[in-house]
């Protein structure tokens, strides 16, 4: 039994009401990372006249059950029938199902690319220069390549720029490294 | 290095002095103050104390540390701490000039004459010659010499691919990523994950950049003449 529905109030709520506005809340939960806002709650309840801790019940409903199809990654179909068999509506099962088949992929790669780190590349950025000479050298003409890494961390909003610098003879090793992987990556498909 | 400090800021004070018909060559149109006042100075120095300054600059350029033996001349000769400080300085500075050139353009004989020029007496120019051109050329991975002003660049460079199998959010997620570990050589590391579409993005840059350097360097713009 995948899903379990332990909130019976919201069987008659979710039975109360109209296929078409589930629809638009389910296709609405699915699209919104963050949780509706203050404002967006209250023309909810208007919308669906409903009091603020039944809006709360539903929503709150609705993402476990999207949640659910993501953990078990779902095919529409069976989304259906497995609500189906929890004795909801059909109409209403029908909803999620609909909603589920036009947006489920993308949600199931949004999460599947989520990562734990705090820390993530964000941007690359590069400059290629031709030094010509420095204060202990002169008549040089060596070319070297900064390199600008965009680090994301995940308190901050701001980007943490890496700057590293590569002659070409080191710009080449990491490319071999960067090979090496590559092969690693291949050989796990 | 006390004296060189003193004899270098000393230098710096006067001014770069009128360069003596034509200018220093390798030392550029005017020749600097304190390299005129150790050619000047040099003229009463006798040789052994020469080599023992010449040795004490060489250390100097390699980046050891000389006080030493800076007092230990100092003590044994009749020189007073201000003659000191020129002529290590002067010295310092006339090899520092002539160490910066790289040595497929410039000529012994073309060194040679610019310090006959200055007047610095025929064994010592030897001396000078034998440092910059010979094997006794300091090296350069000494601090003096190679203190470019870079970026920091990549000291060590660890990996790893994961693949993740389960997460609280899928059961079955099956998604590499890539962690990276990356040490600079301002000491400071850089640890974060990389998505596996924008490390492709990584590689096609690297890759570019490396394509780039080549072609810049089959160019005809680095067969300027020096």
């Amino acid at each position: 039994m995948l899903i379990k529905m332990g909130r019976k109030l919201f069987y008659w709520q979710i039975c109360l009401w109209q296929p078409n506005r589930m629809s638009a809340v389910t296709i609405f939960v699915l699209q919104a990372e963050s949780s509706f806002s203050e404002e967006e709650e209250e023309k909810l309840q208007i919308a669906f006249s409903l009091e603020k801790q039944d809006l709360h019940l539903v929503l709150e409903t609705i993402s476990f059950i999207l949640e659910q199809a993501v953990y078990h990654n779902l095919k529409p179909a069976s989304l259906q029938q497995q609500l189906q068999s929890i004795h909801l509506d059909q109409d209403k099962a029908e909803a999620f199902a609909s909603a589920w088949a036009a947006a489920g992929q993308d949600t199931i790669e949004k999460f599947r690319q989520r990562v734990l780190t705090p820390q993530k590349l964000e941007t690359i950025g590069w400059q290629l220069n031709l030094q010509m000479a420095e204060s202990m050298q002169a008549k040089l003409k060596s070319p070297q390549a900064v390199l600008e890494l965009g680090v994301s961390n995940e308190d901050s909003k701001n980007l943490k720029k890496v700057f590293v610098e590569f002659s070409h003879q080191e710009l080449f090793e990491f490319y071999n490294k960067l090979e090496t992987i590559q092969a690693q990556l291949d050989s796990l498909t | 290095m006390a004296a060189v400090a003193a004899g270098k800021a000393a230098g710096a004070a006067h001014g770069h002095g009128e360069g003596r018909g034509g200018g220093g060559g390798f030392l550029g149109p005017r020749v600097p103050a304190e390299v005129e006042a150790m050619a000047r100075g040099v003229q009463e120095v006798g040789h052994e104390t020469f080599r023992r300054l010449l040795r004490v600059t060489v250390n100097a350029l390699e980046g050891k540390d000389c006080k030493e033996s800076v007092k230990l001349i100092a003590e044994s000769t009749s020189l007073s701490e201000e003659q000191l400080a020129f002529l290590i300085s002067g010295m310092y500075t006339l090899l520092r000039e002539a160490l910066r050139l790289p040595l497929s353009t410039f000529k012994q004989e073309v060194f040679k004459e610019d310090l006959k020029e200055l007047r610095i007496p025929e064994d010592f120019i030897t001396d000078f010659s034998s440092i910059v051109f010979g094997n006794r050329r300091p090296v350069s991975e000494g601090t003096a010499l190679m203190q470019g002003s870079r970026l920091p660049n990549v000291q060590d460079f660890k990996w790893r691919v994961d693949v993740a199998i389960s997460t609280s959010s899928l059961a079955r997620a099956l998604q590499p990523s890539i962690l990276m570990l990356m040490k600079l050589s301002d000491g400071t590391a850089h640890r974060f994950e990389v998505p596996v579409a924008k490390f492709q993005e990584l590689r096609y840059n690297v890759a570019l950049i490396l394509k780039e350097m080549n072609d810049l360097e089959k160019r005809s713009i680095l067969k300027i003449q020096d």
